[in-house]
This record gives C-alpha cells, structure tokens and sequence, in this order.
C-alpha cells in the first residue's frame, strides 16, 4: 500500500536575482513501512523535497505537482489540517542536532511538546510515561530525561530528535543527513535504531544522504538526484553496485570498498561542482561533469526512462520481468 | 627510511582527563599515515602536539623547525577570509614570517603543487569565485608554501561533498609520492585509508591499539576494536555488523586493565572468558605487541598476546 505519492514536484525559491528552480518534476512514492533513499550532492533538491512533503518551505516559494499522503493532498490543506498531519503523520529528523533543539529546555520537555499540541498523550503524566518509553527505544538511559541538549553528546542529542520524532507515532520519518556529524560507531548505533524501528513498528522512511553506501544499508529503494531531477533509480543494492547513470557511478566509486584493489591507492572523484540552480546547463544538467559525454548530450535534455535491453541485456528487470529501474541519461541502453 | 616525526612516549593531561596517554609513533617521508578513532580518542590532541600547539606533559615529539609541519583545516569555506584574493591567502603564511622574497614565485609554485594551474589565472579570484574542490586546493596550496616537510589534515574531506572527496585524496597522494612529503591525516573515514594511506594507526582512549600497513590493519585486523570499526562500514558485503553500544569512551575515566574491555565484543561474548584471559582484560595493562612477520604490524591485545604464545 502507499502511503507517500509525489507525482511531478516543482519547486521555485523566489529570490532577488530570480526564481531558482531546485526541484524540476520529482516523482516518487514510498510503501508503508517501505524505505526511500534520496541522495546527492549539496543544491541537487534532495532537501528541499523534504520541506515541500510537510510544507515548511519559506513563504511565497511556488510549489506545483502532487503530494498525497495516506491519499490526502498535502498541498490543498489548510493550516488545521496540516498541523494535524505534522509530527502525527510525518516527522522530520533534521540534521545538526545541537541546533535544532532548544538550548534551555531538558529534553523530557521538548520531546512532550509535541504530544501535548497534538493532544495524543491526554495528560503530562501520561506524556512523561510516553516520554521514558521513548528514550529508553532510542537507546538513552531514562534518567537523562532531565538534562539539558548540552549535557549531551552529539550522538545522544541525534537520538533525542528521533525520540521527538516518534512521539505521536507517525507512519512516516524522513530523516535528512541524520548521521553526517556522528561518528562512525554512533553513527552505525544509529542506523541501527532506525533499522529496527521500521521492523518492529512498520514505519515508513525516506533517508537524505550524499554518501550512498550508508543508504544502501538502511533502504530498500534508492533515488540519486542531480539538478533538481531524479537521475537514476532502483533496488538500493543493485543502483550501488550497478550504477548505469554516469553520475551514480561517480557517487557509488567516491566511497571506496574497503579491501577491494581497484580503490587501493586510487581515489576516485569528480571534478567540479553541481551546477547553480539558476543557471543550469543546456541539455543534459550532468554534461560539463559528466566523463562519458557526447555532442548530443549538451543539446538533448532527458528524462527518467525505464532501463532495458542495451548494455546488459535483462538489465532493470526482476525475475517476474518488472522494470524497476530507471535511468536518465541518454547514452544508457544505447550502445 | 628517513624520519620526520617522532613521538616518543607522548602524554597530554587536560585537568583529570589523560587525553593523549602513552604514545609512540614514527611517521616517514614519502608516506601518508591514517590516524583513526572515535571523538574523544585523542587523534586531534596528538596531531595538535605534532603541530606544536599543544603541550605534552610527559614524553618527547620531535619534528626539526616548526615550519615543517603544517596544518590543513577542514571546511575550506569557513577556513578562507572571503574579502581575500587566494594570492593573498596563499602568501599569508609568509608574510606572517616575513619571508618577503620570492613571495609571488612561491605563492605561484604552490598553487601549482596544489593543482591550481596556471597558478596566474588563480592569484587574483576570491574564494567565492572557484569551486568547492578548489577551495579545499587553495587551503592545501597555503599550507605547501611553507615547503613543509609534514603536512597534518583533520578530517581533509568529511565536509566535502562525495564528488569532490575523490578529488582532493588523489592531490594528497600525488603530493606525497611527487616529493616526499609526509601527510598524516586525522580522520574517522577507513575508506580514505583504504584510499591513500601508507599505514593506520587506530586509537582509542589515548593510545595506539593496532598500527601497521593499512593492507594489514584493514586486511586482517586484529584487535577487536579495529575489527568493529570495520564492520560498521556501510557496504553490501561485509561481516556481521559489531555495534558497539554505549557512549564514546571518556577519557577523564580510563578503565581498569585493557582500556576498551567495558565496550569488547569478545569480553560480551564470553570469548575472553573461554580463552582464559578475562582477569588480564580486566585488571592487567596492555601494549602494543608485534604480530606480523615484517614488523609493521602491532597490535595491543591480550587475546592476540594468549594466541601469538
């Protein structure tokens, strides 16, 4: 079953210079307790779609497509109902933990803080329970309910957002950059937790990295994004292993696999930058940075399409012949 | 092998924390040593002490003149004064020493070095006008004016994005293998190891626990604190992932005996017990032992120590 369907995002910041166009037609869905990677470099959108599913964009920031959750239009609510859909629904993990939370609160608080706006804890008593139970899923010793973010460690305090996260029990966690600051072994603690809460409570996640290995870990599904589009998509480990898009091959190939020779001594990067959202190449964004590109690839802009026959034959098909991998770029299959 | 760091029984105490606890270490021209561990392990103490910049209270680090070693910083955005062209903040480091002569055929050479050619299409942008890659360049370019001997980088790619990162590993290393240059970089990234890294050192608590090439370390790890660090890695093949729970360690509250045993997976698994080695894990110290047949490969362990007699 469904429970988030984007079909044809647009996204538009309105800015002095001019409108900046981060996200160009985005379709994406995630099952219930099904797992979406998003990943990508910074200014590819993979944030911005983030703030558009829960509406937290700045004000005035133009927004087209569809956005259905649990079937209902995100977009057309007014604001009652889409403070009933936040943290209810859906909650965001945002990155930087020190930040988000409330320097001169003890965390019990601000993790209640939802529950009781929502009114799915009727009392502080029972909110305080809820509140025990909570730290105790994500790992924190339940007397730590009474400290302040800065009495915590950066892993600790990444845990005090999840917990806050899954106060009202939502069906959906879109976590963005949740293990970028964290250490290796916190980081995989981390993992860890969010892993075993999509097990045990069916909880759906949409995951927002740029290090794709740390995605094909934790989700099933996997979108790259560059230049506000999704480029490539698929079964996370076969996208990984077996990029086709050009640049999921340079984004899988810079986080090397420990103990294979062909990354030994060899790193492998990308020159340049993403390109400015304001002025996007001609034809095919990816083209100036892209290795294997050809004339045609600078004038001829392309879209997601299924991958198929080409190259490796069966490719993009699953045992049952279902195509469900996709690819943008115009020199996949071709050959 | 020519020798250009040497720490010698280094000891670094803030207050009632030991954050730097006993090491030794020699690092070589010519080679990228990766210094890995969790916060708190005292990899950027130690590379600090290198530095000169922190103090040891006991031991010896010995680097010849100061400005042998340099210091690259990560986040190239935040470590470049906007308002500065990258001629003039590739020249800071000499006009902070007055060191007036041959100032723009220095700058230009390491821009060069750094990959920035030619160097005169570069010296008078600022740092908003070039990319990310190039400004993590122009950071390494200020600190190869100098004409370092050791170059030391914290984290050198952990705020750059995945494009990028591959790019600034490939510099490093050509550095390196173009003119004996020595780089240690501090970092919690065991692919960049795997990437260009000579040798590992893992730390954890204040002390080297296993160092040797990083083909040994990373190949056939020994001490059960690399081999969680390693398991950890986010791949598609690899071994049953080792979390190790709890927080990372505290250095004001060193433990008793081997110093990771609270957290070891062979003391939770029972497997210390089994080998009869569970009260040396917990009441007796352990140091690094020689382990491979070259010599290069150490590691601090008593299950190693039990199995290798």
């Amino acid at each position: 079953m469904t429970l988030l369907e984007v079909s044809d995002l647009t996204v538009t910041y309105r800015s002095r210079s001019g409108d900046v166009p981060a996200v160009r037609g985005v379709s994406l869905s995630v099952e219930r307790g099904g797992s979406l990677g998003l990943a990508g470099e910074s200014g590819c959108g993979k944030s911005t779609i983030a703030g558009a599913i829960l509406r937290l964009l700045p004000p005035g920031t133009g927004v087209t497509g569809d956005i259905l959750l649990d079937g209902d239009d995100v977009l057309a609510m007014n604001p009652g109902q889409l403070r009933a859909v936040r943290w209810t629904k859906t909650a965001i993990v945002f990155q930087g933990a020190l930040h988000a939370l409330n320097p001169v609160q003890r965390i019990a608080r601000q993790i209640s803080e939802p529950m009781l706006l929502h009114q799915t804890q009727p009392t502080k008593r029972s909110a305080a329970t809820r509140v025990h139970e909570l730290l105790e899923q994500v790992g924190l010793p339940p007397d730590r309910a009474g400290a302040y973010p800065h009495q915590l460690s950066g892993g600790q305090r990444q845990r005090v957002l999840i917990a806050m996260a899954l106060a009202c029990d939502p069906d959906l966690l879109i976590a963005d950059e949740p293990t970028t600051a964290l250490d290796v072994m916190v980081q995989a603690q981390v993992l860890q937790l969010l892993g075993s809460l999509r097990v045990e409570r069916g909880l759906s996640m949409i995951f927002i990295t740029h290090d794709l290995s740390v995605l094909t870990d934790v989700c099933d599904h996997l979108a790259v994004m560059y230049a506000g589009r999704i480029v490539e998509e698929g079964p996370s480990g076969t996208v990984f292993t077996d990029p086709q898009h050009p640049y999921t091959g340079a984004l899988a190939a810079a986080f090397p696999t420990i103990g294979d020779p062909a990354s030994r001594m060899r790193p492998a990067g990308l020159g340049g930058d993403p390109p400015d959202p304001a002025h996007l190449p001609t034809g095919c964004p990816f083209h100036p940075r892209c290795p294997v590109a050809e004339d045609r690839c600078a004038t001829t802009d392309v879209r997601l399409t299924p991958i198929g026959g080409g190259i490796g034959g069966g490719l993009g098909a699953d045992a049952d012949g279902v195509r469900d991998r996709l690819a943008a770029c115009v020199l996949v299959g071709s050959t | 092998m020519n020798t250009v760091v040497t720490v010698d029984d280094a000891h670094v105490r803030f207050g009632d924390a030991e954050a730097v606890d006993g090491v030794s270490l020699e690092v070589h021209a010519g080679e990228v040593l990766a210094l890995v561990g969790e916060s708190g392990s005292g990899k950027t103490t130690l590379v600090r002490a290198i530095q000169g910049i922190q103090s040891l209270s006991g031991g010896s680090i010995e680097v010849g003149k100061q400005r042998d070693v340099q210091m690259v910083f990560q986040d190239p955005t935040g470590a470049l004064n906007p308002r500065h062209t990258i001629y003039e903040i590739v020249a800071e480091g000499l006009r902070i020493r007055r060191e007036r002569a041959d100032e723009k055929a220095k700058v230009a050479t390491a821009l060069s070095r750094a990959g920035l050619r030619p160097p005169e299409r570069f010296m008078g942008l600022y740092p908003h006008e070039i990319s990310g890659g190039q400004r993590q360049r122009v950071v390494i370019a200020g600190a190869m004016v100098m004409e370092p001997k050791v170059l030391l980088a914290d984290e050198p790619v952990a705020s750059l994005d995945a494009s990028i990162r591959g790019e600034i590993l490939a510099l490093m290393r050509e550095l390196v293998d173009e003119s004996g240059l020595a780089i240690v970089a501090v970092t919690h990234d065991l692919g960049l190891a795997w990437n260009i890294a000579d040798r590992i050192a893992v730390m954890y608590l204040g002390r080297i626990v296993e160092i040797g090439d990083t083909e040994e370390v990373l190949g056939g790890p020994q001490h059960p604190y690399t081999r969680a660090l390693l398991s950890v890695v986010p791949e598609i093949d690899r071994m049953e992932p080792q979390v190790l729970t709890g927080e990372p360690p505290d250095p004001r509250k060193i433990p008793s005996g081997c110093r990771f045993h609270p957290r070891c997976p062979l003391v939770a698994s029972g497997e210390a017990e089994r080998l009869g080695i569970l009260e040396r894990c917990r009441g007796t110290d352990v140091a690094l032992r020689v382990v491979s047949p070259t010599g290069s490969h150490h590691v601090a362990c008593h299950a190693v120590d039990r199995s290798a007699t």
